[in-house]
């Protein structure tokens, strides 16, 4: 029983070969983190580059304790975010499975996700001796404040005003409101596709959802991810229309939680497959969904307020309710958390997640990229107990 | 009186003060975890983990606590605390990024957290009772400044973050009248840097490895040092309103020494830390195990030291400690200087 592969996943290869490729002949280019506001590179023509994407990629070629090698020779602390040391390794090494990435001209982090990538980006900026902004946002542990917001929106202006300057061009609002609409667009389909898992059975899983990631976190902005996810909703449509599930006879319905083991995509993916149990959604793409909602009167601020609101920067509690919301949209039986040694904010407060959840659960320890940290042994007996005690109260 | 914790030296402890509370530094001890294993990996430092644990076995007896987003691990222990305990829990979200901009937003952040501590107390903050607090706690610091330059006391500083300021002040003139600020030991200087260290223990094996300390700790010099430049006229002749005193509180902070948590303009971090090992033999750098924000600094921060010749150690720690083992990698490391 093996795992039925999409079509579309070529077609997303074409489509991030081409813009691998294009990085390579574009000279002007920004390193962006995947939670900032890249609406702004794209309003202004500039190619923006994603570390942590391409890190994704040497992980899910698993050379992520290869690349990480590179940054540990030289001090980075194995205890450091993977993706941050196989980047860095990259960097140092010169190549990547996709030749490395090109030069920055600057770079861009927003700390929504987590204040390591501003740490790594200050690393970056020594290495290339280029200009890095950072977008400051606060943590919102509670509830939303105006002034949390007047402080982002304030520094959107200075943004642009840094891209004027860097780019030696004027920031066209005009323009800017063109990607915007795109950029909605693209998060309304990509939604579409993964809300597909709500069938039962499911024609996807998250880890299909997973792989197919990547145009709405690099390409968010331009026609590519419309025009692609429209493209996978169609074959999604397609197979519930000829009852094809993604998983044979589902027995058992499964969120994921966190970042994905990515040198291991297909070891879960048979695992959960050979079990009759779907993994039919999980909390990292779907963070990406529910994105943009954008005030057409004031684009700017309604920007600024969305960028704040991210999965990641929200307190303990409103994160059991996205879970407990998610759970209650695709109906799963129960949760698998990824405790992530890379990834500090999604992991930690795991613990009192769990005790909040409206289904059963359990947590297995591993890494995104670092393979190193992966204990087959221990995860397979966890999760095979973890299924078998959903199995008994079905 | 009663007493509110705080975690990062980034926190006005003057604003609790003036709130009639009597601020305290949240710190671990060198214990091994048990308690707080169900509750937060074993990925996170032993500062972090070892204050959950000391919370769950009741040892900490405050009113309420207040986190600052320094770290990604203490932004999410915030909600940890406050699920496991029946304390108050207040965030202040100090700005990430230190720049001109940093000013207004922190000013506003720091006028809701003076009614917060208001609202906790039930009394007022009056100009007088803020002007008060930040004079007391700018007497420490001068005092503790000096005593700095001529020899590091780990267990005063210490003494300074969980004390009574009026206690620690008559203790700090008393050393001084005394003549006991000066060690008269003579060695080859090092650069101490890093974040907390808990281990009081580590720093005597340092020194009595013939090294003079220079301090760059969180829980030694960066408690008490700024680069706000005050006149030497009273505050109540300066400020003259609340707003004014809270605003010069946000500089103070502002342009408190550099730390790693946070961003410069201009790599100030790197800079200070240069700058302070211009005229040292060696640095330690004393680091608590993954702790991001130091260990990112690390690598370039050790490659520029040894540029300008210095040699370097690293030491990380993580609760309990083995002094032992660190007594022979600072004695070893003594003796290739």
């Amino acid at each position: 029983m093996g795992i039925k592969k999409l079509e579309s996943t070529k077609k997303m290869r074409e489509i991030m070969l081409e813009y691998y490729l294009q990085g390579r002949v574009t000279e002007f280019n920004g390193w962006v983190t995947s939670g900032a506001p890249v609406e702004f590179l794209y309003a202004m023509d500039i190619y923006p580059v994603y570390p942590e994407n391409h890190s994704a990629l040497i992980g899910a070629s698993k050379l992520g304790p290869e690349f990480s090698k590179y940054s540990e020779e030289r001090g980075f602390s194995q205890d450091l975010c993977s993706y941050a040391r196989c980047d860095i390794g990259s960097v140092f090494a010169g190549t990547s499975p996709v030749g490395g990435l090109p030069k920055p001209s600057f770079l861009f982090a927003c700390n929504n996700i987590c204040n390591t990538v501003v740490k790594w980006y200050e690393v970056l900026s020594r290495i290339f001796k280029v200009p890095l902004f950072v977008l400051d946002i606060p943590f919102i542990r509670k509830e939303m404040k105006e002034r949390y917001i007047n402080y982002v929106e304030s520094q959107l202006y200075d943004f642009i005003s840094f891209l004027e300057r860097i780019k030696g061009e004027k920031f066209d609002e005009r323009r800017f409101r063109e990607v915007l609409k795109l950029s909605v667009k693209g998060v309304e389909k990509y939604r579409d596709v993964l809300y597909s898992g709500r069938n039962k059975p499911s024609p996807l899983t998250c880890f299909d959802a997973f792989l197919n990631m990547a145009p709405i976190v690099c390409l968010r902005g331009t026609d590519k991810p419309v025009e692609f996810y429209e493209y996978m909703k169609d074959e999604l449509k397609g197979r519930v229309k000829t009852g094809i599930s993604a998983v044979d006879n589902e027995r058992i319905r499964l969120l994921w939680d966190n970042i994905p083991v990515w040198y291991r995509l297909r070891w879960f993916a048979e695992f959960f497959a050979e079990r009759n149990a779907c993994m039919v959604a999980d909390t990292y793409t779907n963070a990406w969904a529910g994105l943009l909602e954008i005030d057409k009167r004031d684009p700017i601020r309604s920007l600024a307020e969305t960028y704040i609101k991210i999965y990641l920067n929200i307190g303990i509690d409103s994160m059991v309710d996205s879970i407990n919301k998610l759970i209650d949209l695709y109906d799963v039986d129960g949760v698998v958390i990824h405790s992530n040694r890379s990834c500090k904010p999604y992991s930690f407060g795991q613990y009192e997640i769990q005790r909040l959840l409206d289904v059963p659960s359990v947590i297995i320890e591993a890494d995104m990229t670092d393979s190193r940290s992966f204990s087959e042994a221990q995860i397979q007996n966890r999760l095979d107990a973890f299924i078998e005690q959903l199995e008994m109260v079905r | 009186m009663e007493k509110i914790g705080y975690f990062c030296t980034f926190t006005p402890k003057e604003i609790i003060y003036a709130g009639g509370f009597l601020p305290v530094r949240m710190l671990a001890n060198n214990q091994p975890i048990s308690l707080a294993n169900t509750h937060l990996q074993s990925y996170c430092c032993s500062q972090v983990r070892g204050c959950l644990e000391r919370l769950l076995s009741g040892e900490i007896e405050v009113y309420g606590v207040v986190f600052t987003r320094s770290c990604d691990s203490l932004m999410r222990l915030a909600d940890i605390w406050e699920k496991n305990s029946k304390m108050k829990v207040y965030n202040i979200e100090f700005p990430t990024k230190i720049n001109s901009k940093s000013k207004k937003y922190l000013i506003n952040e720091f006028w809701e957290f003076k009614n917060v501590i208001e609202s906790w107390s039930g009394r007022d903050i009056t100009l007088t009772s803020l002007l008060k607090s930040i004079e007391l706690y700018e007497e420490i610091e001068s005092l503790l400044r000096k005593l700095f330059e001529l020899r590091p006391d780990y267990e005063m500083v210490l003494k300074a973050e969980t004390e009574a300021p009026e206690r620690i002040i008559r203790m700090l003139r008393g050393m001084s009248r005394e003549g006991k600020f000066n060690s008269g030991k003579q060695g080859k200087k090092v650069l101490v840097t890093g974040s907390i260290c808990v281990v009081p223990e580590i720093m005597n094996i340092i020194e009595s490895s013939g090294f003079l300390i220079v301090d760059d700790l969180c829980t030694g010099t960066r408690f008490f040092t700024s680069d706000i430049i005050r006149e030497d006229a009273p505050l109540n002749s300066q400020l003259n309103s609340l707003d004014e005193a809270v605003e010069y509180l946000a500089e103070k902070y502002l342009l408190k020494t550099p730390c790693p948590t946070k961003h410069y303009d201009n790599d100030r971090r790197f800079n200070y830390v240069l700058n302070r090992a211009k005229d040292v033999d060696a640095v330690i750098f004393l680091l608590m195990k993954f702790c991001e924000p130091y260990f990112f600094d690390y690598p370039q921060l050790r490659d520029e030291l040894e540029k300008m010749g210095k040699r370097t150690l690293l030491i990380e720690i993580e609760h309990p400690v083995s002094v032992e083992q660190i007594r022979t990698r600072i004695e070893a490391f003594a003796e290739t200087l």
